[in-house]
């Protein structure tokens, strides 16, 4: 009877609507707001609000009367020991919580309070003083430790949401590694160093096994958490210097040389997707009806035929516009999926299933559950009743039942004859006796 | 003829106790006033009967409300609710969305709409004659009112029996004996409450089909059957009692034809129509409970043959006949028996073993057996119950069997069956006290009718009425005069000499008069006692009594449900153990996932599972099943003992028999064998949801100085975990006697972040290695290596 319609969009559309946005970031000295003038000055171009503010300010705040004042953080304070103002580790999770996203570089001189900001979200950097060696995959202008490495661009993540063309030049990397949590599988490993490399302090004899060797080594990870918040991290700060993105790069060993560096380019789109420019998709309108109506009934009946449509958008600069692929798929789910079935494009970003609803009543939902990397995670449930036929509903003459209705009918004509025949007989019978 | 009016009554009755006295009476012209006055007192006594029946009953409404009372009524007055409000054909189709998420739940064809129908066609009435009646009120009141009916009905019943003043004492009895009156309070809306009327007149009608062999009568019979079957679960002992009764007179050699019109009439109507009830449907003619019935209605026939053919062949015939009616019926009963293999006719269904093994349901089927109403009786509740009448009844079933006639059979295998059946479930003692109530009536009034005869014993000799009666009665009813002589020429030679007897004067007499009337009046005492202490409790509003006298009323239940109702998203899901559902989907009006409509045992036990299971695998299980709330009865705070803890062995039990693999019973018990749920208690008991949620934040809790800290109260034991944090559900609501406790579940996307904990890193680091160095006043944070620069001299300030 009684219709339930519920649409679960978990799609953040807070803050991504329009790109930019108030940024807050936060630097251990103000030279680096000079050091890495390019970085700033892409994202003030693309139209974000910063506001640049020591670490240990006194008067930091993220949060006024409840509401956020800031949809963006930049941590470039990699030596911090302790924010100032109100800001600790837990007003940063809960600004992740709420929606926050947060770009986080460090050194290998990460303060504790990163490192435990760093578990939060998943990840683990490296003790501290170490940093990530690589004795074949340096660059020329490294300074003997070899921790100045040249990441190949093939180690990138495969999505080019996040880091744009996968086709640059290497990478300039120095800094500590971070290790992911294996089991949780909202990390993407957004750039792994190469198999030769691995994480330790360079200025001490290697005593023991080191954290983090060779691919699982990660220079810059990304948490996209369940509410859609972005969260990234790198070990190094020195990726989103001027120094890096200027200058040359060459591997010291045999390498091709390149008059600059990728840095600026992926530096450029990592920014980009944690700030939520790219990869968002929300659904904006979700129908379903039976064949040949077009509003959605109380309740449907077993074996009906129903249409399902689902519009997806994404978001482009500033505007929302349908979102094309040929993978999102549908569940009809109650405890377990019933049918599960790949929706055809109409297009316009609209996508449909036709199907017919299981001979089982219950309570169904349609379910779209959409995960892809790089794209926030879409995922729409709407609830409805499927009810068993009505009495009326079923089949009138079943004829299988003809010898039965016969054989009533016959009962019936039968008695009736009987009973004149009886009442016949009778009256003849009276004189015949008598 | 007689100067006293009432003592011809009374010797009337005496010399006449089988019927047709009054009618007698209308024959001499003297007696027609005292048939007006017979029949005056007769009304008299049922109306009154009815009023105190009504009043009794109404102990609830007056200490608390007009409400409905514990788990089923919720449900039925729900349905009730809806059907007056949408109509019969959409409540015949009505499919529950909001109960059995997310299987829902064909309301139409799984319930008895007798009880709907009959107070949505009194609200109809009332309505149309302008008389605006909420539903609610007739729900509440439906069952007093019925009380009323019953015993006019068991008054009819027991006037075919014995006699019309057992009829009265019979109704005077039923309409307050405790046994009935369990059932049938004030808000006590459930199908019993209509049900023990519409069995008693069904029996009426019975007793007066086969005494007339009329065919109006027997389908009367079946109509009654028909409303019966609409009404309550019990039909199937009707559908049983009656084929057994013609069973024995087929036995006893008392086939007679007004027997086999009877029956074959009432078996074929009443199997059709009993057909018309959804949820009844093809079970009259597919399972084994219903087979006896169609057996005897062959067996019926087959006799009515033999006896036709015994008329018109002769013996050497019948011998050869024999033969083959010998083959025929072996075969028939091989094809029973391969049709019950074969699946096509269902064998007896659990519910039903439990009726011949007690102990079937505790292995085979801990639902069953969870449910305090199936326990076997105990001896106290017999007299709990009845109180006077169960020593009384045997005396009642003697005087019948004594005085043996056809319908007399037919009550002394009513009182026999339903003993048996009290005997084994305590809710079946509802089925055994009004036959009880008729007998005793029997008894009462044999006795009253032996020692109230005064000094009419001479008139009593020499009028010899009786003789004459048993004469006229031989005459009426030839086929079974030679019994009926036996018996009453037996009954006569027994009382004469007592009649006569030299001791028995009048203080004898008075003694024993005096005697009896004050049991009556303990057992009327006993009965508004009962009524009003044991069963008058709504049990959603508890009360209790301090030691000044003074009621405290415990309201925890309507509190949380209305909290639910007022505080949580209209679609929001429940979980909670199946006692509560229909409560919750009554007074919260939210859906529940399991309720008391225990119709799929596996539902049951994945809640059961989630329960008993620690929280990340019953987290599993809540969003698999998209719980929002969790509601737990926790009584540990007042020492309320029908909590969830102690129901809690059952919900292991019925999830272990689903799970095996993953839920022991034995891990929830100590070493030695032992439930407890202090700190020795099993680890698994003490990590499971039902006692984290049961227990969560009572370890602060200091009830009085001298017990500890979170001290059970229910199980006097002080709790084993106190001081945990729950990870996946957060306290949402806890109500004023913490009775009530309702938790919400959290959302996958409330886990944000899955964080790594300090025991699961790699890198292990010094978490404390820094001081904070803030104050309240000085909120500056500190970043290593960082120059500093020192403008001038500043005073250090002190650290506070």
């Amino acid at each position: 009877m009684r219709f339930i319609n519920k649409c679960l969009c978990f799609v953040a559309i807070f803050g991504a609507a329009n790109a930019g946005g108030p940024t807050l970031v936060l630097l251990d000295n103000l030279a680096i707001k000079e050091t890495h003038s390019i970085f700033f000055k892409t994202l003030q171009d693309s139209g974000y609000t910063l506001t640049f503010k020591l670490a240990d300010d006194a008067n930091l705040q993220l949060s006024k009367y409840g509401e956020y004042l800031y949809q963006h953080l930049i941590i470039f304070a990699p030596t911090v020991e302790e924010f100032g103002g109100v800001v600790c580790v837990e007003t940063i999770t809960d600004f992740i919580d709420g929606g926050g996203n947060v770009l986080v570089a460090g050194s290998p001189q990460f303060g504790d309070i990163l490192h435990e900001l760093a578990s939060e979200c998943g990840f683990e950097i490296d003790e501290e003083d170490s940093a990530v060696i690589d004795h074949l995959n340096y660059d020329v202008s490294d300074n003997g430790y070899h921790t100045k490495i040249v990441a190949d661009s093939v180690n990138l993540i495969d999505a080019p949401a996040i880091v744009g063309n996968k086709n640059v030049s290497p990478l300039l990397y120095q800094g500590t590694g971070l290790i992911a949590d294996t089991e949780n599988p909202l990390i993407l490993r957004l750039l792994t160093a190469s198999s030769s490399a691995y994480s330790y302090n360079p200025q001490t004899p290697i005593k023991d096994y080191p954290h983090a060797v060779g691919k699982s080594t990660l220079l810059i990870a990304a948490l996209q958490a369940r509410n859609n918040a972005r969260a990234v991290f790198s070990g190094s700060l020195y990726f989103f210097s001027d120094e890096a993105f200027t200058s040359p790069i060459q591997k010291a060993q045999g390498g091709q040389k390149y008059e600059k560096s990728g840095n600026e380019a992926v530096a450029t789109m990592i920014a980009r997707w944690v700030f939520k420019e790219n990869g968002v998709i929300r659904v904006s309108a979700v129908h379903h009806h039976r064949v040949g109506e077009s509003e959605p009934p109380a309740a449907y009946t077993i074996m009906d035929d129903v249409v399902y449509s689902i519009d997806v958008q994404k978001l482009a600069g500033d505007k929302w516009v349908p979102y094309e692929t040929n993978d999102l798929q549908l569940e009809f789910v109650r405890i377990d999926p019933f049918i599960r079935m790949t929706m055809k494009p109409v297009g316009n970003g609209r996508y449909e299933a036709r199907f017919k609803i299981p001979d089982v009543y219950g309570v169904y939902q349609f379910k779209v559950d959409y995960t892809r990397i790089g794209l926030t995670h879409l995922y729409s449930t709407t609830q409805v009743s499927v009810r068993p036929l009505q009495h009326t509903q079923y089949e009138r003459f079943i004829p299988s039942a003809f010898p039965y209705y016969v054989s009533a009918f016959s009962m019936m004509g039968g008695v009736f004859l009987f009973s004149l025949v009886f009442l016949h007989y009778k009256e003849d019978t009276k004189p015949k006796s008598e | 003829m007689l100067p006293n009016k009432t003592s011809v009554i009374n010797t009337r009755k005496d010399m006449f106790p089988d019927k047709k006295s009054t009618s007698k009476q209308m024959k001499t012209s003297t007696l027609t006033n005292a048939a007006g006055l017979n029949s005056l007192i007769t009304f008299t006594v049922l109306l009154l009967a009815w009023i105190s029946g009504f009043a009794s009953r109404l102990f609830a409404v007056i200490r608390f409300e007009s409400i409905i009372h514990e788990f089923d009524p919720w449900f039925n007055y729900r349905a009730t609710a809806y059907m007056v409000q949408h109509g019969f054909y959409n409540f015949l189709n009505w499919f529950d969305e909001r109960a059995w998420y997310p299987l829902g739940r064909i309301v139409g064809g799984t319930v008895y709409p007798g009880l709907m129908i009959t107070s949505g066609s009194i609200h109809y009435i009332l309505h149309s004659l302008n008389i605006p009646v909420h539903i609610r009120d007739i729900c509440v009141f439906l069952a007093p009112i019925f009380s009323g009916l019953t015993a006019i009905s068991t008054y009819l019943l027991t006037k075919e029996i014995w006699s019309a003043g057992a009829g009265l004492f019979a109704a005077c009895f039923i309409a307050i004996v405790p046994g009935y009156i369990s059932r049938s309070v004030a808000g006590s809306y459930d199908n019993e409450g209509i049900a023990i009327f519409a069995l008693q007149i069904t029996y009426y009608l019975w007793v007066k089909s086969v005494k007339t062999g009329s065919i109006f009568w027997a389908s009367m019979t079946a109509l009654s059957y028909f409303y019966m079957v609409s009404a309550w679960g019990g039909y199937v002992f009707i559908i049983n009692l009656i084929p057994l009764h013609v069973f024995a007179l087929l036995i006893m050699n008392r086939f007679s034809n007004r027997l086999f019109t009877s029956y074959t009439t009432f078996y074929i109507l009443g199997l059709l129509l009993s057909m018309q009830i959804p949820f009844v449907g093809f079970q009259p003619i597919r399972t084994s409970e219903h087979m006896a019935a169609g057996g005897v209605f062959g067996l019926l026939i087959f006799v009515a043959t033999l006896r036709h053919l015994r008329t018109v062949l002769t013996k050497s015939e019948m011998k050869y006949f024999g033969g083959v009616v010998a083959v025929i019926a072996a075969i028939l009963l091989l094809i029973l028996i391969c049709l019950t293999y074969a699946g096509i006719v269902a064998p007896w269904s659990g519910r039903f073993y439990s009726l011949w093994d007690t102990g079937y349901a505790k292995i085979h089927i801990p639902i069953i057996a969870s449910v305090s109403e199936h326990q076997p009786t105990t001896w106290f509740s017999f007299f709990f119950d009845l109180h006077i009448l169960v020593t009384t009844f045997p005396v009642g079933l003697w005087y019948c069997i004594k005085r043996i006639n056809d319908e007399r059979v037919f009550v002394i295998l009513y009182a026999i069956s339903a003993v048996y059946f009290a005997g084994v479930m305590v809710r079946l003692m509802l089925t055994l006290t009004p036959v009880v109530c008729m007998l005793a009536g029997i008894a009462f009034s044999d006795l009253l009718e032996l020692f109230f005869k005064e000094e009419d014993s001479e008139r009593d000799r020499s009028n010899n009425g009786s003789e004459e009666e048993s004469e006229e009665e031989r005459e009426r009813s030839p086929g079974r005069a030679l019994y009926d002589k036996a018996g009453k020429l037996r009954r006569m030679r027994h009382e004469r000499p007592r009649g006569n007897g030299d001791g028995l004067g009048v203080n004898l007499r008075n003694g024993v008069v005096i005697g009896a009337f004050v049991l009556m009046m303990m057992f009327t005492l006993h009965c508004t006692w009962i009524t009003s202490n044991a069963y008058s409790s709504p049990s959603i509003v508890l009360a209790s009594y301090s030691n000044d006298g003074g009621r405290a009323i415990l309201d925890d239940f309507r509190e949380a449900y209305y909290w639910l109702a007022q505080n949580t998203p209209i679609d929001a899901r429940i979980m909670s153990w199946w006692d509560y559902g229909y409560q919750i989907a009554g007074m919260a009006n939210r859906t529940t996932l399991v309720d008391n409509n225990t119709w799929n045992n596996s539902h049951i036990a994945l809640v059961g599972k989630a329960m008993s299971s620690n929280e990340s695998a019953a987290y599993e299980i809540m969003t698999s099943l998209d719980v929002d709330y969790v509601l737990v009865i926790f009584g540990g705070m007042i020492g309320y003992s029908g909590d969830d803890v102690n129901k809690f062995l059952w919900m292991v039990r019925i999830a272990e028999g689903e799970h095996p693999q993953d839920i022991r019973e034995s891990d929830y018990f100590t070493e030695r064998g032992e439930f407890r749920v202090d700190s020795e208690g099993s680890p698994t008991l003490l990590n499971s949801l039902m006692y984290k949620l049961s227990y969560y934040r009572f370890g602060e809790v200091k009830i009085d100085y001298r017990s500890p800290s979170g001290y059970d109260r229910t199980r006097n034991a002080e709790i084993g975990n106190k001081n945990f944090q729950l990870t996946y559900l957060e306290e949402a609501y806890t109500t004023e006697h913490w009775l009530v406790r309702i938790y919400r579940v959290k959302k996958p996307n409330e886990f944000n972040r899955p964080s790594i904990p300090i025991s699961k890193r790699i890198v292990a680091r010094n978490a404390n290695s820094y001081v904070s160095k803030k104050t309240p006043r000085r909120k500056k944070g500190y970043i290593k290596g960082r120059p500093t620069i020192i403008k001038g001299q500043k005073p250090q300030r002190k650290p506070t």
